[in-house]
């Protein structure tokens, strides 16, 4: 296939490329570089970036926010998320035809394509009213929770339609004249079947929750600074220093080696799965 | 059809959109209650009159829209104008430069070895899975004051020698492009893994040549994973705040930090959420006209519900 491609235009395509791979990675380089310098700016080699991070309880306490935001959202929206994806896929809106057919798409592509900027906004706004009338929903690691599980359902509930899709209905079918009632034919059926796309879905909840930070940053209150938030801050206050890039680094770092071992690790399974028969 | 055939086809009717509204029901509930009604709201405040304080009162009024036009009791101000075609430039640049890299990078990953691609696409993506915050941050130390790319510029007399390259327009075009460029690769190359090379083939039994070959029979089958990465990339391009805020600084503000600004430093909601209509629209209006094209061309074969 890709052998009509002349060696002249594969040249010329590594040669746009490679640089292009390498621009991608060298402000990240660069972070990790300015990280051990003693001051900002400067050359050198020193821990002081780190240290100033492992004194400051601030970033532990960011860090731990991050960490339970990212977890909370992405349970709750695995489970929001793999119903309807699995609803969608198996039933049809009654006796609805044309628009009133599609609400439930329009709902769920509603999330993904409202800019981030009117998502955040739009939930600061609401829990501002709810909270001014009720007392519930103060602005903090509750309403973070509640926002990113909203942008973070749709994207699991296609994932799992996505899966449930390419299957044979008829399984459906079988697994009925067997006796099966709705219930177990979810879980001894769809479950196992969809099992790839839920912890794929639940994986992906866990990146965009760490990966946000405008929906974040909108819907915080003073006491819920998670580390983007916190980063947002110290740059704006003090501009470029070695404890944000060391905290960067150590950001950085983290979804470099799970990316990479997540990488490996469905390699290595797909190798083994090539290995037993069919 | 028998009276008891026909209500056991409604009752099992009954019961398939019973257990619809049981699965499908909680995920769909949850966004319409936290995001379609306070997007609803916010929209709404648009017609509000600001207090004192900015926040929304009766009656209800279209000042708020004239504000955005630049209208204020002080007379007219082209302010905002130049703030939302500024907002477009950017979007439309950044999206322009990522398709012209992710032309070049779709077709050399495609001509590498199969068992590598997988990697040589992670690679692309990996960067997009640090948090934005740091990536844009990641650039401000190369193009800021008194970093790399800003001493090469004063060398070449590009920036004055007091001067970062960020702030700045080029900091915020390149910020956007580097934070999008995914979003226009991954679909382009899932499109050009589809390619039918036969055509190629084809096309060169022909005598086309060069671009022209690529023109006529490899573009046209690359259109909807283009235009997909054209909606990825220049939407929220557009509506962008960190890279803005970041890289940008007060001379270069785009819409979302005109928009984020009603709502932090000077509060008037009504104001802000007037501009977040006018950024819908704006938005919508991209997303219509992107539903022609391909509707024209003959894309949007992707998996939809």
């Amino acid at each position: 296939m890709s052998n009509v491609v002349p060696r002249g235009v594969r040249a010329a395509l590594s040669g746009i490329s490679w640089p292009v791979y390498i621009l991608l990675y060298t402000p990240l380089a660069l972070v990790a570089y300015y990280s051990f310098a003693p001051a900002p700016n400067q050359l050198g080699h020193s821990l002081h970036g780190y240290g100033v991070l492992m004194r400051d309880g601030s970033v532990g306490a960011a860090l731990r926010r991050s960490l339970i935001l990212a977890f909370a959202s992405a349970v709750v929206s695995t489970a929001l998320g793999t119903l309807l994806g699995y609803g969608l896929s198996r039933f049809r809106v009654p006796n609805a035809r044309g628009i009133a057919a599609n609400i439930p798409s329009l709902i769920i592509y509603t999330p993904i394509i409202m800019p981030s900027l009117v998502f955040g906004i739009s939930e600061l706004i609401f829990f501002n009213f709810v909270h001014s009338y009720t007392g519930l929903l103060g602005a903090g690691l509750s309403t973070m929770v509640i926002a990113h599980i909203t942008f973070q359902v749709p994207y699991i509930a296609l994932t799992v339609f996505a899966r449930l899709a390419g299957l044979d209905q008829n399984l459906f079918e079988a697994s009925h004249d067997l006796y099966a009632n709705g219930v177990k034919s979810f879980f001894f059926l769809t479950v196992p079947v969809v099992r790839p796309a839920i912890i794929g879905g639940f994986l992906l909840a866990i990146t965009l929750s760490i990966d946000d930070f405008t929906i974040s940053f909108f819907t915080a209150g003073p006491g819920s600074v998670t580390l983007p938030i916190y980063i947002y801050g110290a740059i704006a206050r003090k501009g470029i220093s070695p404890e944000i890039n060391a905290l960067g680094t150590l950001m950085i770092g983290t979804v470099m080696v799970l990316a990479i071992g997540q990488f490996a690790f469905t390699r290595i399974r797909e190798g083994r799965a090539k290995l037993i028969p069919e | 059809m028998s009276a008891t055939a026909q209500t056991a086809v409604q009752g099992e009717a009954k019961a398939r959109s019973l257990r619809l509204w049981i699965t499908a029901g909680p995920g769909l509930f949850w966004v319409v209650l936290f995001l379609l009604i306070p997007s609803a709201v916010l929209l709404g405040i648009g017609f509000f009159t600001a207090d004192d304080y900015g926040t929304p009162v009766l009656p209800l009024t279209t000042t708020p829209f004239g504000q955005v036009a630049g209208f204020s009791p002080l007379g007219w101000d082209d302010g905002n104008i130049v703030i939302l075609l500024r907002s477009l430039q950017q979007a439309l640049v950044a999206t322009l430069v990522s398709a012209l890299l992710a032309y070049p990078i779709v077709f050399f990953i495609m001509t590498r070895a199969a068992a590598i691609r997988p990697l040589l696409l992670l690679l692309i993506i990996l960067p997009s899975w640090t948090n934005q915050v740091v990536r844009t941050y990641a650039w401000l130390e190369l193009m800021g004051p008194n970093a790399p790319l800003t001493w090469v510029a004063h060398a070449l007399g590009i920036v004055p020698v007091h001067l970062g390259i960020a702030p700045g327009a080029f900091a915020v075009t390149t910020g956007l492009a580097y934070n999008y460029l995914p979003y226009m690769i991954v679909p382009l190359y899932a499109s050009a893994e589809r390619l039918d090379w036969t055509l190629v083939e084809a096309g060169r039994d022909l005598y086309a040549k060069g671009f022209g070959l690529f023109w006529h029979t490899v573009f046209p089958q690359t259109v909807p994973g283009l235009l997909s990465g054209v909606i990825f990339v220049a939407i929220p391009a557009f509506g962008d705040y960190v890279v803005p805020q970041l890289l940008g600084g007060d001379k270069e503000l785009m819409i979302g930090s005109l928009v984020a600004n009603q709502f932090t430093e000077t509060p008037d909601w009504p104001y802000g959420a007037a501009l977040t209509i006018i950024m819908l629209v704006f938005t919508g209006a991209g997303l219509v006209a992107f539903r022609l094209l391909t509707r024209k061309l003959g894309g949007a074969d992707e998996a939809t519900i």
